[in-house]
């Protein structure tokens, strides 16, 4: 398989977020990955001090110039996630649609960090009176799909799960244009338990995973869904464990012993074990 | 199969990124992390792609910076390393503020293992790297544990020529009482029992016994030369050596023959990818050499040995 992936996310010297959280696990399923670190940090900003420094705009842009100088600029995939401010995410835009003139099948994986349960996304407004209801969130996937993407996942939603409390719901949407122009969306869901931590890194693994699992399951959204789940599902068990025998007995893990144990997971990172199906809907 | 990591082992590299192919920490973090490691990525650059290309661009690590990442994880207790990795270093503060680090870290563990490459050229300078020779002279070399000079860098550590094999061996023991147990001279001009196409490896280990006597184990390997200019191996030869011995403590001969019997698999996996992209008859470009690493994984994990030392 020959594939590069151009990732631009952050780089913490400790821990698992950004390229550190994206990079092994794609590589250790084959995927070339050049990295581009937009901040260089000691660890995460979850831990009582943080210290570090920042790639500028202008700085990502020159990155991206020597590459281009080289001839090298082609990639099959374009990954990013967190982003500092505008004129970041502007100079990455402006990468994207360079990269994709020079590879018109280039896919696009963007994972729009905003917040979570926050107000910012006005889409995701979490109301504890209200529930969505599940057309509401066929609605919004479609929307999504009209500005852009032919695939999008909505990683947790507040629908109630029909396994019960302890469950979230996950939502997949893919739409898919047929040779004779026709459309055909196909639509997941599925019941991920929920864990009672705060993790972080998850979110650019997942977006890392779903990028490998559909590039070997282009059409089938519900086996890449299900392989990125469960290898998240094994990915944060062996963490949480991991993190209890350090914390001890009735202590709350701190933030360094919550960092996901990715060089520990790789079997699981190669083939994951599927511990949840996804339900076609609609 | 692979061995086990039964406890938990946390390596600091301190290296340059590079967007694009496996130098400096490209090179070194995926294998050891395929092999179980822990690795904290300290990124000294990030440079788009490595300086053997047509064009590279992109920005530096001052020691001030350098010293503000560690800063980071003082502040927060994790400054607890099992060992600590370095390659190329651009410049004398840079390289004395990664002194004052190792000191600080092995103070935290004593049993800090630090494996040093002390970059500086082969067959001749590398860029205006002469300013660095004091200090990894002085102050470098007397903290490593692990260091694999080549002959030039060896040769320049020590003051000494090397033109037979008893120079070598003289060489390693005077690096020995330098500072580091263990020495590889990672390749040699030396002549090799079995012809013109291979290269001399020798590594040195010392070995203290709770008598408080010492002994050495010595080896050397002929390996085949290859044709082809390659860059980044010599991190990955670092990273290897440094996996290989914490699994084989010690016994460096069997330590180096895994160590070089990866870079065989890997350097050969690159040939045969290179040549069949540059074309027939047509010279492979720096793009198109660039190591085979994700590739090579199952190499990593088992190297298959093609090598054997011998025990001098």
């Amino acid at each position: 398989m020959e594939c590069r992936v151009l990732s631009i996310q952050s780089h913490v010297v400790r821990g698992y977020v950004g390229n550190k959280s994206a990079s092994f696990p794609l590589q250790v399923l084959g995927f070339e990955v050049d990295s581009i670190n937009s901040v260089q940090f000691s660890n995460h900003t979850g831990y009582s001090h943080w210290k570090g420094q920042v790639l500028t705009a202008d700085e990502l842009h020159v990155l991206y110039e020597g590459i281009k100088l080289n001839n090298v600029h082609h990639y099959d995939y374009v990954l990013t996630g967190y982003s500092r401010d505008t004129s970041f995410l502007e100079m990455v835009v402006d990468i994207i649609q360079e990269l994709k003139r020079a590879n018109p099948s280039l896919v696009y994986v963007c994972d729009p960090v905003l917040g979570d349960h926050g107000s910012m996304v006005c889409w995701h407004e979490h109301n504890h009176t209200q529930t969505h209801k599940c057309q509401f969130f066929t609605e919004v996937m479609d929307l999504l799909h009209a500005m852009g993407p032919d695939t999008v996942v909505i990683t947790s939603s507040d629908l109630p799960s029909r396994l019960g409390d302890q469950f979230l719901v996950s939502l997949g949407s893919q739409r898919t244009v047929h040779p004779d122009g026709s459309r055909s969306t196909q639509r997941v869901r599925m019941d991920v338990p929920k864990v009672d931590a705060v993790f972080v890194g998850t979110g650019d693994l997942f977006a890392a995973m779903l990028l490998a699992w559909t590039h070997h399951y282009p059409n089938d959204l519900k086996t890449a869904c299900e392989k990125t789940f469960s290898v998240m599902h094994h990915v944060i068990q062996r963490t949480i464990s991991y993190a209890h025998e350090l914390a001890g007995p009735g202590r709350r893990p701190s933030p360094p012993q919550l960092e996901l144990r990715m060089v520990q997971s790789k079997a699981d990172i190669e083939d994951p074990a599927i511990v949840m199906r996804a339900t076609v809907i609609s | 199969h692979e061995v086990p990591m039964h406890l938990p082992c946390r390596v600091l590299s301190i290296q340059s990124h590079v967007v694009r192919g496996y130098v400096g920490n490209k090179s070194a973090s995926f294998p050891l992390q395929v092999l179980g490691f822990e690795v904290d990525s300290i990124n000294s650059v990030q440079f788009s792609n490595h300086t053997g290309y047509a064009h590279w661009k992109g920005q530096v690590l001052t020691a001030e910076e350098l010293n503000v990442l560690y800063e980071g994880i003082k502040l927060n207790n994790v400054n607890h390393y099992d060992y600590v990795l370095t390659g190329y270093s651009r410049d004398v503060s840079f390289l004395e503020m990664v002194v004052d680090i190792v000191a600080e870290l092995k103070e935290a563990n004593p049993s800090l293992v630090y494996v040093c490459d002390p970059v500086m050229g082969d067959h001749g300078w590398q860029m205006d790297k002469k300013m660095l020779l004091p200090v990894y002279r002085d102050k470098v070399v007397p903290v490593a544990n692990i260091l694999t000079p080549n002959q030039f860098e060896a040769e320049l550590l020590t003051g000494r020529k090397m033109k037979t094999e008893k120079d070598a061996v003289e060489i390693m023991d005077l690096l020995h009482k330098m500072g580091p147990e263990t020495v590889v001279l990672t390749s040699t001009d030396l002549h090799s029992k079995l012809g013109d196409p291979y290269l001399v490896v020798l590594g040195s280990q010392r070995i203290v016994k709770p008598d408080g006597s010492s002994s050495s184990q010595k080896i050397r390997m002929d390996i085949p030369k290859v044709d082809a200019v390659f860059v980044g191996t010599g991190d990955l030869f670092a990273a290897m050596l440094l996996a290989w011995t914490h699994h084989h403590p010690k016994d460096l001969k069997a330590a180096c023959e895994k160590t070089v019997s990866l870079m065989h698999h890997v350097i050969k996996r690159t040939i045969t990818y290179a040549n069949e992209m540059a074309g027939p008859g047509k010279k492979p470009s720096p793009a198109q050499l660039e190591l085979r690493m994700v590739q090579s994984k199952k190499d990593i994990e088992d190297p298959a040995l093609v090598v054997e030392a011998t025990v001098l």
